[in-house]
């Protein structure tokens, strides 16, 4: 069967790079969209795919996406120093999409994710974000809703009458001192 | 209209004579443009369309394809279909399901079960890599097709961990860094063994160069010989020049036998 385009002469035995294919979110089901290495053509992803996987394209469209200016050393995730006064801007992205011979639609999104312990994740994010903004400038702004719920219920048992105050701990040594002297 | 619009010379010079009889001076043309007038130039100039063009037959002519009266065959199916045309359904999930084929390429962009996630227990499913010296062992189609296959898996996860990513606060990086790593060893080990080859063949051919028994450019499809013997070892050939030549006496007997 003729191939509806030229494929490329030069042949490469052993490529190393890396393609992510993405979920497509928006566009029709004979469109598909990749993450591909920033120095590639259009025409490398249509062989590509022709070749590794026997996907046939119609077209591409290609995207370079600049990355935000980040706080800190410049350099891959993994070692990644917070350092003051130093910023850097991470390598652009590039994002190509295809419109595709035979349509494909993603596999659907698990709905229990359980296996990869969600709830936990979540759960240890929100701590840490909250342990930060303790130690933002800002953190005297915060209110802790529970503490001050809790001053407001003793408060009322000592006006009732059903609890007494005790000294306890500085204020117990405190008290005796007074009470010596 | 037509007509009217003519500006031929004859004109232009019959209004040149009237204005002469008048007394402007200044209306009159000048007198280097006389011989321009004295010349009657035949052919007709007029911006207006020439009237053959229009006669193909068709009323319709110049008439907007709005307004116009459908008279074609193509045009009143055109209108017969438009009543008929497919009205897009704007709810999606009213929308018929698309039928992907079992066999598409893209499906190798995930695991065997086609999910659109791998669990960290899939992903740390895994051995280790290939050895270097496991890897010396194999021929270049079998280390092109171990190339591939960690290539494909590198891909699938990427394109796992851009999804995870996606639905956001899931764990399972660090199971697929683990076999990424992995199929680094491998990927290395390939390049590395490969480039051990190729310096072997590299070595061989310098030793060959200067070796004066091989010949580099022999063409075995000419009958030329690639690895050229001294000439003692050339009479040892075939075991009958080995052995020692008959004494004289057996010689002898057998003529007598004879």
């Amino acid at each position: 069967m003729a191939l509806p385009f030229k494929v490329g002469k030069k042949e490469l035995f052993l490529p190393n790079f890396i393609i992510t294919f993405l979920r497509n979110q928006t566009l029709p089901a004979n469109y598909a969209r990749f993450e591909v290495p920033l120095w590639f053509s259009k025409l490398d992803l249509r062989d590509y795919l022709y070749h590794a996987y026997n996907v046939r394209i119609f077209s591409v469209t290609s995207y370079v996406k600049q990355q935000r200016a980040r706080f800190g050393a410049p350099g891959g995730e993994e070692n990644q120093t917070p350092m003051m006064r130093k910023w850097h801007r991470p390598r652009a992205k590039k994002f190509m999409t295809v419109q595709l011979e035979r349509p494909f639609v993603w596999p659907e999104e698990p709905e229990d994710l359980t296996a990869w312990d969600k709830e936990t994740v979540e759960a240890q994010r929100g701590h840490q974000e909250a342990e930060r903004d303790k130690m933002m400038p800002t953190a005297d702004t915060l209110v802790n809703e529970d503490r001050r719920k809790s001053m407001k219920e003793q408060a009322r048992a000592l006006l009732e009458g059903r609890e007494k105050w005790e000294p306890r701990g500085r204020e117990k040594n405190l008290t005796s001192m007074m009470a010596r002297r | 209209m037509h007509i009217a619009m003519h500006c031929t010379s004859r004109s232009l010079l019959a209004g040149a004579f009237r204005l002469a009889v008048q007394p402007h001076p200044s209306t009159l043309p000048p007198p280097f443009l006389l011989p321009a007038f004295t010349t009657i130039q035949r052919a007709t100039f007029s911006s207006s369309p020439s009237p053959q063009a229009r006669k193909d037959g068709n009323p319709n002519r110049g008439i907007s394809p709005l307004r116009r009266k459908v008279t074609t065959r193509f045009a009143k199916r055109v209108k017969k279909d438009i009543a008929n045309i497919p009205q897009p359904v704007l709810d999606p999930r009213l929308r018929s399901a698309v039928e992907v084929d079992e066999d598409h390429g893209l499906w190798e962009f995930f695991g065997q079960e086609k999910n659109s996630l791998a669990t960290p227990v899939e992903i740390s499913a895994h051995g280790r890599g290939w050895t270097v010296a496991e890897l010396r062992r194999k021929d270049w189609d079998d280390l092109w097709r171990l190339w591939w296959v960690c290539l494909k898996d590198r891909n699938r996860l990427a394109t796992f961990e851009a999804e995870k990513e996606r639905i956001g606060n899931l764990y399972g990086e660090e199971e697929s860094k683990k076999r990424r790593r992995e199929l680094n060893v491998t990927l290395g080990g390939i390049k590395h063994v490969l480039t051990e080859r190729w310096y072997a063949w590299e070595n061989a051919r310098y030793a060959a160069m200067e070796d004066p028994e091989v010949n580099l450019y022999a063409d075995p499809d000419k009958g030329e010989q690639a690895l050229i013997r001294p000439q003692e070892e050339k009479k040892v050939e075939s075991i009958q020049d080995t052995l020692p030549p008959p004494p004289a006496d057996e010689k002898l007997g057998s003529e007598v036998r004879a």
